[in-house]
């Protein structure tokens, strides 16, 4: 008897945490969207204001900023330092890798892979085109990340108690 | 690693990189030019020649057999070259051109985009000209004995020579000398400023000169001559003023502004010979005046920087070579 008391409260327990961590994964996305914002305002500093190079402006970024999008701009200025590589293609290989890593879904990476067609090809003006562009999708991307988060957070959080108390109910 | 290997071939697109780096290393030293076209053969310049190059790098005179660039190749090019920030050399590619590391200057061309008469921008490249830069250190060794008068002072000099006869390379070379010092002629080095208008003297590739001018030298990059002349003698206290191809309309007042405060002025201007200059009225009152001390002559008769003649304020010559 004792055994099986202990037995439903780790199942419980363990249904109550991957409702949790998915819960979790829902209100990732629209941070790192809304981090991704701030640093794309930076990054038009760096080029507009300090006129600095591609390369020094991403790793000024990601050694600026300590959030979780700045994994991002690290990767592509790694990319960069490689020799004989575009800016489009290190800036699309940083988010094919960083993408799922970040929480991100597919939509999302397809706008920011569209942003790094245009990087450091264009004068100043394009530039902050492009930035500008870029900024107002991710910010519609925020706006649907934060209606699924409050739709789903919930509904995950209490799916997983739930489901952990139908299977012991079950098992009884 | 020889400079090209060094300094260019890193900014090549993979597929040419790949092509010239198979040239032969002798050839590779010694090439003056490189030039990507959309669609023609890709081709350099060795020894007074244009050569196409092959897929395996030879050197060859045959059309057909030429490696084809294409004008994505180009773009991509500049786009390293650039190292991925067109935006930031916007200023160069107004200009025609930008300047690697290593002072080597990449000439463009493509579609000019004007703004209220201006040009705002160069697009669609369809030539890279990449012209490998060679610093002749001692190219002026020959002339820098005219120009000294003693140990700590020059005479205001006029170069004065046809295109290519190496006259940015001896301004270049004597701003070296006279900035660092010359321990041959007990010449303790002086304070120069550059205006470098065409940055070919400095070649100044992101504000930092690429060749050696000397220790005591101040850089004004892509300034406009009569600017930069009097930005210098306000604030940077200089002892020499040097600066290329003089003789455009409102050089006069600012070289006399400049010998009016004591500075000595070193610059060159384009012609066969004095005489030549006479006709330049901007240049004739300069001479009547007697603003240069010395004018010195070059031609390219034994090689690039041949010493023609030296003649002193008063049309007096100094030097002249035999012929």
């Amino acid at each position: 008897m004792i055994i099986k008391i202990i037995g439903s409260a780790l199942l419980i327990c363990a249904t109550s945490l991957m409702g949790f961590s998915l819960a979790a994964d829902c209100s990732k996305r629209p941070k790192v969207l809304r981090e991704l914002q701030v640093l794309m305002q930076m990054f038009e500093n760096e080029i507009s204001y300090l006129s600095n190079l591609l390369a020094q402006s991403f790793e000024r970024i990601y050694t600026s900023s300590k959030t979780d999008a700045s994994l991002l701009f690290k990767e592509a200025a790694e990319n960069l330092s490689l020799p004989g590589i575009t800016a489009d293609t290190a800036w699309e290989k940083a988010v094919e890798n960083t993408y799922s890593k970040l929480g991100l879904n597919k939509e999302d990476k397809a706008i920011l892979i569209t942003f790094g067609k245009m990087l450091g090809s264009s004068d100043l003006e394009g530039q902050i085109n492009n930035i500008n562009l870029v900024s107002s999708q991710l910010k519609l991307q925020e706006m649907k990340a934060e209606q699924m988060r409050q739709k789903n957070e919930k509904m995950y959080k209490s799916l997983g108690v739930l489901s952990g108390l139908a299977i012991v109910v079950v098992l009884f | 690693m020889t400079n090209v290997q060094f300094e260019i071939l890193p900014f090549l697109i993979p597929g040419i990189r790949e092509v010239i780096q198979k040239i032969n290393i002798n050839e590779l030293n010694n090439m003056e030019e490189i030039r990507l076209r959309a669609g023609k053969p890709l081709m350099v310049f060795y020894k007074k020649n244009d050569w196409f190059v092959t897929q395996n790098g030879r050197l060859t005179r045959s059309f057909s057999e030429a490696y084809v660039v294409d004008q994505k190749e180009i773009v991509k090019t500049l786009e390293l070259m650039s190292e991925n920030s067109i935006y930031a050399y916007q200023d160069e590619i107004k200009s025609g051109y930008i300047t690697l590391r290593g002072g080597h200057r990449i000439g463009l061309s493509g579609k000019v985009v004007l703004q209220e008469g201006k040009i705002r921008n160069i697009k669609d490249f369809n030539g890279l000209n990449i012209r490998i830069a060679k610093e002749v250190k001692g190219s002026a060794k020959h002339i820098i004995k005219y120009i000294i008068k003693n140990s700590s002072d020059i005479y205001n000099t006029l170069i004065v020579g046809p295109p290519q006869c190496g006259k940015t390379t001896i301004l270049r070379d004597l701003s070296r000398m006279l900035s660092s010092g010359e321990t041959e002629y007990d010449f303790s080095g002086m304070k120069v400023g550059i205006v470098d208008e065409r940055s070919e003297i400095a070649a100044c590739c992101k504000g930092v000169p690429q060749n050696d001018v000397g220790y005591r030298t101040d850089v004004l990059d892509g300034c406009p001559k009569v600017l930069g002349m009097e930005m210098l003698l306000r604030s940077m206290s200089p002892g020499i003023i040097i600066t290329d191809e003089i003789g455009t309309h409102g050089d006069r007042d600012a070289i006399l502004k400049v010998l009016n405060s004591g500075i000595k002025i070193i610059a060159s201007a384009h012609g066969y010979n004095v005489t030549e200059l006479k006709m330049r009225d901007e240049l004739l009152s300069l001479i009547k005046s007697a603003a240069f001390e010395r004018y010195i002559v070059l031609s390219s008769r034994n090689g690039p920087g041949t010493l023609e003649e030296v003649v002193d304020a008063g049309m007096i010559p100094v030097y002249r070579a035999s012929s």
